[in-house]
């Protein structure tokens, strides 16, 4: 058995050395990243400590020529369970991004399951993604979409839009009921305005998640510096969430190794008073290009009117690698 | 021996992945994945200079492109890559190819992405494909859409013969 796969190897080994010498350019790129973090969570009635895998995902993305200044466009990614091998139900990849598209002079048409254009219109604000202070543990509209068609034109002048549409594919997504069959049953989109150190967007969704949703993101940033802040309103279809709230970032770079972050997110429900606070204080240490140890400390609050305060605290280190 | 086949078969197809990335492999960071301009990212992270375009800037057929970063001291500013590591050099006799290294002239930038790194790298490269020697074909630079101030430099080279 072992002669079989050294075999298989050797072969495969050869295989490597003979495409490495192939002319022309192969245009796939592996692509991926490794982030692991020790954790203490502490959610008032239980303490404990992890080993928590943070999103670790490895993808292939590339593109391909197939007229003039026309491409064939695509990317599928999967999460891994750098952890324990299971990314969710016993599954050791759980498939995150995935999208094939048409790309040309008038933007790309694209298609799959992806994030919407409102998450993605986030831009990376959220100094704690994937960890304990993620963002979408306070705030809605951070959805990884099924079955999306959507359009992102090019960008003019600084500005570019993207359109997608959702179809329902026979669930009720808009809680009326009755099952959804259109294309445009979900709808989100977004349109954002870069120069320079200046990022400015608007995006929403439509019967997404069960949300309908607006936020208002801007990001700047001075020298070591970087802001972002966000605005939204949401609400569920079933009319018993009408939320809105604000988050801000701030992240200094000390040197070139060091950088300082904190974030703070809050969002009420005016239906019942309910209210979400987040606090995120952390930092990174640059080891190489592609390679950080962080450490964090992150406290969310959740405060239902008529009952205590639910408090989980969280503080740890990690470390990711980026390839 | 199924379970060996598997295991065959798993191993056969990650190097083939892992092939893929040998010749793909740019400055595209992880996250850009994930960011609103992914799709540029993707398109522009390869982008291959067209032939009809600017003669000067032509990749003719036969010659493979190495677009690609090594890794940078963060100190020292020097690049890492071992050329002379056991079993790192290569000399294909004649072969072409194409190497492209970003540089930043911005006020800010730091010394790694300066045009001295810039070159340091590409001659890492050169060494790194044509061990034995290589010639000079045509160099060039092409602006960075995504930031004023950063350029591409470019190398084609061909290994001596």
């Amino acid at each position: 058995m072992n002669k079989v796969l050294l075999s298989a190897a050797v072969a495969s080994t050869l295989g490597m050395a003979s495409y490495g010498f192939a002319d022309g350019p192969i245009d796939s790129t592996i692509y991926g990243k490794v982030n692991i973090s020790v954790v203490n969570a502490d959610n008032g009635s239980t303490d404990q400590w992890k080993l928590n895998s943070n999103a670790s995902r490895l993808g292939v993305k590339g593109k391909t020529e197939i007229a003039d200044g026309l491409y064939a466009v695509y990317k599928a990614e999967f999460e891994i369970a750098v952890d324990d091998g299971d990314t969710k139900n016993g599954q050791t990849f759980n498939q995150r991004n995935i999208m094939a598209g048409i790309r040309g002079n008038f933007g790309t048409v694209w298609a799959g399951k992806h994030d919407s254009p409102t998450k993605l219109a986030q831009n990376k604000i959220d100094l704690f993604n994937d960890l304990e202070g993620d963002i979408k543990n306070t705030f809605e509209g951070e959805n990884r979409v099924s079955n999306i068609v959507a359009y992102t034109s090019p960008k003019i002048n600084g500005f570019a839009t993207t359109v997608a549409m959702i179809p329902g594919e026979g669930a009720d997504v808009d809680g009326d009921g009755n099952d959804d069959t259109g294309l445009t049953d979900g709808i989100s989109y977004s349109v954002s305005y870069s120069k320079d150190n200046l990022y400015i967007a608007v995006a929403g969704d439509q019967d997404v998640d069960s949300q309908d949703l607006m936020r208002i993101v801007a990001q700047y940033k001075i020298d070591g510096l970087k802001l972002g802040v966000m605005y939204q309103q949401n609400e569920d279809n079933l009319g018993t969430k009408d939320e809105s709230g604000y988050f801000v970032s701030a992240a200094y770079k000390l040197d070139s190794k060091t950088t300082l972050k904190a974030q703070y997110g809050s969002i009420e429900d005016d239906a019942d008073g309910d209210k979400e606070d987040s606090l995120s204080l952390g930092a990174d240490y640059k080891l190489a290009k592609g390679t950080k140890l962080f450490v964090f400390y992150t406290d969310n609050t959740d405060s239902s009117v008529g009952e205590a305060d639910s408090d989980a605290t969280a503080y740890g280190l990690g470390m990711e690698h980026k390839f | 021996m199924t379970n060996a086949l598997s295991s065959a078969k798993l191993i056969c197809i990650t190097s083939l992945l892992l092939c893929a990335n040998v010749f793909g492999a740019c400055d595209f960071d992880t996250d850009d994945a994930d960011s609103p301009n992914f799709m540029d990212r993707i398109i522009d992270c390869e982008k291959q200079p067209k032939s009809n375009s600017n003669p000067s800037k032509s990749v003719s057929p036969g010659t493979t492109e190495l677009y690609g970063d090594g890794t940078v001291d963060p100190i020292s500013g020097m690049a890492e890559r071992p050329v002379a590591a056991p079993g790192s050099m290569n000399h294909s006799p004649g072969k072409a190819f194409a190497a492209r290294q970003s540089y930043s002239l911005r006020p800010n930038a730091k010394f790694e992405e300066s045009v001295t790194i810039a070159i340091q790298r590409l001659h890492l490269k050169m060494a790194h494909y044509c061990a034995e020697g290589w010639k000079m074909e045509s160099q060039w630079t092409e602006a960075d859409r995504r930031q004023e101030g950063d350029y591409y430099l470019h190398y084609r080279f061909r290994c001596a013969g």
